[in-house]
């Protein structure tokens, strides 16, 4: 039984005043503190167009590769529901902003059928539980009003698997394009559709995570695929996905195609650009993910997948790899520290590159320091934890370790030592048992402090047992 | 004090010749008589002497002194508006339509919220569970619709005043010729529509109502304008149509080479004969005075009924639809669920005429539908611009009868079936529909009731339908 799923993507757009009107749009703790006659859609009041969200979205669009349209217009979308302060909502219906577009997701291609321009509704609060079992429900419009470009992908995948992938992808491209918040509580919500062979269409509404997006289709799938298999259908319907239980409810079954009666929204104008203007807009675009991976594969010669790990970690780790390239010319060593001992520690303390105190210059002294054997890797291991949550330098947290430089005589001198203390691991190597090395270097280590390296204090050994 | 220009009026009020805080007690006292006798208003200012002192203070403005009154589905920062409906009936609006704004700036005074059908539904401002103003000729008789109040203000004010009126399709029109004054519907998009309750928005025009031409130059000379709360109002500046009516006065030469054309399909059956000869009458005087007129044809205007009718109740039905009780205006016991309550308000707050076409705008523009009503509709709609553009790349202005009909009685109105009460609206729905400007002038009576001389004009040309109009005015009032 094959599986055909397509998202719709609900993405806000981080502009600082709403679509339609100039409150601002970030958040507040107040409810209906941002709010105005406008997206509050009192009587006599009209929408006026933020040009900032329309240019954003033409850049999404546009990193989805769709073709982009040079004159739009908005319509009404008409139902009632308490979020919607005029009952109806202005998106794009007829002539949206961009149309056909694709992106490729590990090797396989996913279609992108439009982009199109649309305000967020308000919020609402169910007290005392969830959408099904509140004792009342308490409306916030301070989301009402915010930009969000709709994103709906053609039924391209055939996983949940998939559409994490795809989101991740989708994700990491708009903070790379600079319009999105993803931390953000509900910034990019995601309605779901998913049949199984045999089966008619279900929509999952309102999915916020990638990893629930997952679990949601995988449940859902799961659920199909069992009521098929025992002889039952699957009607459509809109269901909803518990964040709690991690399993869909079903919301409303759906007995024909929602009629929203849509007409053009009359109190906008047609919207135009002309060439120069969209080329203009384009030309904003900043280099995405995927171009981002292969230029700096090509460019510091590291391997992609080192590359992959460092881009779509976050924007910021890539400047700050390509920063550190500035100042140190192994740029392999650099990639390899980068995406996994700095990655790691960023993401033990849950927080961007940005976050932290440690600089370019300071993490690259380090890198350095290794490479003339001033200090260890492991040594280097522990700084870097130490710059990471406290940003002093490398050099003053050595300093402040108490540990120093052992030069070659020194280490000599330990050396012998370690060997007059541990006869029977030095006569076990001698009769041929080669791993007792490792046991001396590890004393060795321990007497250092771990200030010795191991590879010389290896050689130094080696040489000592075989003279 | 009728008689007077506002023009004069403004001069000596600004120069102190006449002090408008000491008439402010004679026009609280006319307007309560007024309102006893007529019923123009649904709700009347109560902080006019308030207005007048703050006033006194700057001694300027292009409307200094004047008492302003605006038609109840304009927003008055303050001021109760109801929109004419149940549903809005203790709504006082946050803040001031763009119109209402400028008039304050520039001196106006506002004295009240004039009576209308229920959000501008209807030709005759019954629909509606508040005043139902009476007419200034007859008071058995409809002053018109959807600006009623404006109309029989306008007519019955005996101290300086003009009004805010608004015209969907044909709601300034109509009450102009009822009550025997004039009314001036401006391009679309001329007069910025921010703060004006919605009817059908991509028809909806803000425009003036008077005694007399000047006066409604005057007025919108200052309420027009682009305004960027408003998508839709126009960028090309504003002219100076005062001074383009003292052109007139200096050289009629202006007037005189004009061109007008009389359309035939605005003569048609259907429209009253003592109307269409008193037309006639008034487009012979102007042939007299050197302007020449041809008869042609605009064939679409045989469906522009009701393609009118069909947009303007889609977008309709859209814009009612925040009115359920749950922001502003009725709210009622919150029972039951959403879908519930809202039904249940709705169902309470609008009228009769409301929820028909609430309900006639959801079918035309439902799939299935859309296509044969709705989107046909607006082609109707483009054809029809393109026939006005095409007559007025030959004519300065056309010439027609306002109304086909004289101000009918109440009694018979109440036997009129809806389809019967919207073909009243031939003559007025196409212009709108087109977005051009027109003006209804006086133009005689009939069994002692007004007639309306229409002149329409292409988009923009206010100037030259208003110095049309003031000539046609002044000759009139010449002869009589």
């Amino acid at each position: 039984m094959s599986v055909k799923i397509g998202l719709e993507i609900h993405v806000q757009l981080n502009t600082k005043t709403k679509l339609f009107c100039r409150c601002p749009t970030k958040e507040t703790e107040a409810p209906n503190e941002h709010t105005c006659p406008v997206c509050l859609g009192f009587p006599g009041s009209k929408p006026m167009l933020n040009k900032k969200a329309v240019e954003y979205a033409i850049m999404v669009a546009r990193a989805l590769n769709c073709k982009v349209n040079r004159t739009f217009i908005f319509s009404r979308k008409n139902y009632f529901y308490p979020d919607l302060p005029k009952n109806f909502q202005i998106t794009q219906y007829e002539f949206p902003l961009a149309v056909d577009g694709f992106v490729d997701v590990n090797g396989k291609r996913i279609r992108i059928k439009r982009v199109h321009l649309e305000e967020d509704p308000g919020r609402l609060i169910h007290v005392g539980g969830d959408i099904t079992t509140a004792n009342y429900v308490l409306v916030d419009y301070n989301r009402s009003g915010i930009p969000l470009v709709e994103i709906v992908t053609e039924p391209d995948f055939e996983s949940g698997k998939e559409a994490r992938e795809f989101l991740q992808e989708l994700s990491t491209m708009l903070e790379y394009i600079g319009v999105f918040d993803k931390e953000r509580e509900g910034s990019m919500r995601v309605d779901a559709n998913v049949s199984v062979e045999g089966g008619e269409r279900v929509e999952i509404k309102n999915i916020s995570g990638f990893a629930d997006v997952e679990k949601a289709l995988n449940y859902e799938i799961l659920r199909q695929r069992m009521i098929l298999k025992g002889g039952g259908k699957v009607g459509r319907e809109t269901r909803h996905f518990d964040e709690k239980t991690k399993v869909t409810h079903v919301l409303r079954r759906k007995e024909f195609e929602e009629d929203y009666g849509y007409i053009p929204e009359p109190d906008l104008v047609v919207y135009s650009l002309d060439e120069a203007e969209l080329k203009e807009i384009f030309a904003r675009l900043p280099e995405l993910p995927s171009q981002r991976v292969r230029r700096i594969v090509s460019r510091y010669s590291i391997p992609e997948n080192l590359a992959r790990v460092i881009v779509y970690k976050e924007k910021a780790l890539a400047d700050f790899f390509e920063e550190c390239c500035k100042y140190f010319e192994d740029y392999v060593e650099i990639a390899k520290w980068v995406a996994t001992d700095l990655l790691k520690c960023l993401n033990w303390h849950g927080i961007s590159v940005k976050e932290t105190k440690i600089t370019p210059q300071g993490f690259v002294e380090m890198l350095k320091m290794i490479k003339n054997g001033e200090i260890t890797a492991r040594l280097g291991k522990e700084i870097i934890k130490q710059y990471v949550s406290t940003g002093k330098h490398p050099r003053k947290i050595l300093e402040e370790m108490g540990i120093e430089r052992i030069e070659e005589s020194k280490l000599r001198e330990i050396c012998e030592e370690v060997l007059r203390e541990n006869e029977k691991a030095a006569n076990d190597y001698k009769n041929g048992r080669k791993e007792a090395l490792q046991f001396l270097i590890g004393i060795v280590l321990k007497k250092t402090k771990g200030s010795a390296d191991p590879k010389s204090a290896a050689k130094v050994l080696r040489e000592m047992l075989e003279s | 004090m009728q008689n007077m220009e506002l023009a004069s009026y403004i001069e000596e009020a600004i120069n102190g010749e006449v002090d408008v805080e000491s008439l402010v007690e004679r026009v609280e006292r006319e307007v309560k008589e007024i309102q006893e006798g007529y019923e123009c208003f649904i709700t009347l200012a109560n902080d006019i002497r308030q207005q007048v002192k703050n006033l006194e203070k700057t001694r300027k403005g292009k409307l200094f002194g004047v008492f302003v009154s605006v038609k109840d589905n304009i927003c008055t920062k303050g001021l109760r508006t109801t929109a004419g409906s149940k549903i809005l009936e203790n709504y006082v609006p946050p803040f001031d339509a763009t119109c209402v704004e400028k008039v304050k700036k520039e001196g106006g005074i506002i004295v009240g919220k004039t009576a209308m059908d229920e959000f501008g539904f209807g030709t005759f401002c019954v629909n509606t569970p508040f005043s139902i103003p009476k007419n200034p000729f007859d008071k058995s008789r409809s002053c018109g619709g959807s600006s009623g109040g404006a109309g029989c203000i306008s007519r019955v004010a005996n101290f300086p005043h003009v009004a805010i009126a608004e015209s969907t399709g044909g709601s300034i029109s109509c009450p102009a010729c009822f009550c025997g004054v004039v009314g001036l519907t401006p391009t679309y998009g001329r007069v910025s529509r921010w703060g004006l309750i919605d009817y059908a928005n991509s028809l909806d025009k803000i425009g003036c109502m008077g005694s007399c031409v000047k006066d409604v130059a005057l007025l919108l000379e200052v309420i027009a304008g682009y305004d960027e709360r408003d998508s839709t109002s126009l960028k090309t500046p504003v002219e100076n149509y005062l001074h383009a009516l003292k052109e007139v006065d200096e050289d009629s030469k202006i007037v005189e080479r004009m061109r007008v054309g009389v359309p035939k399909e605005y003569f048609a059956e259907g429209v009253d004969e003592k109307i269409s000869s008193k037309v006639w009458d008034a487009i012979k005087i102007l042939e007299s005075e050197g302007i020449p007129y041809e008869e042609i044809s605009l064939p679409t205007t045989h469906y522009a009924l009701p393609a009118y009718y069909i947009i303007a109740m889609a977008e309709a039905s859209t814009n009612l639809a925040k009115y359920c009780g749950m922001r502003y205006g009725l709210h009622l016991r919150l029972e039951g669920n959403y879908d519930e309550y809202f039904s249940k308000v709705r169902a309470q707050g609008f009228g009769e005429e409301a929820k028909r076409r609430i309900l006639l705008g959801t079918f035309a523009r439902m799939a299935g539908y859309r296509e044969a009503y709705y989107l046909k509709a607006c082609k109707v709609r483009r054809k029809l611009v393109n026939e006005f553009k095409q007559a007025f790349s030959k004519f300065d202005a056309l010439l027609a009868p306002t109304m086909p009909i004289l101000p009918p009685k109440f009694e018979e109105i109440e036997k009129l079936t809806p389809a019967q009460a919207y073909a009243m609206d031939i003559l007025t729905v196409a212009p709108n529909l087109a977005g051009v400007p027109m003006v209804s002038v006086p133009c005689g009576l009939v069994n002692g009731l007004p007639v309306g001389l229409h002149i329409l004009g292409d988009h923009l040309q206010e100037k030259k339908i208003l110095q049309l109009a003031y000539f046609f005015e002044r000759v009139r009032k010449e002869k009589v």
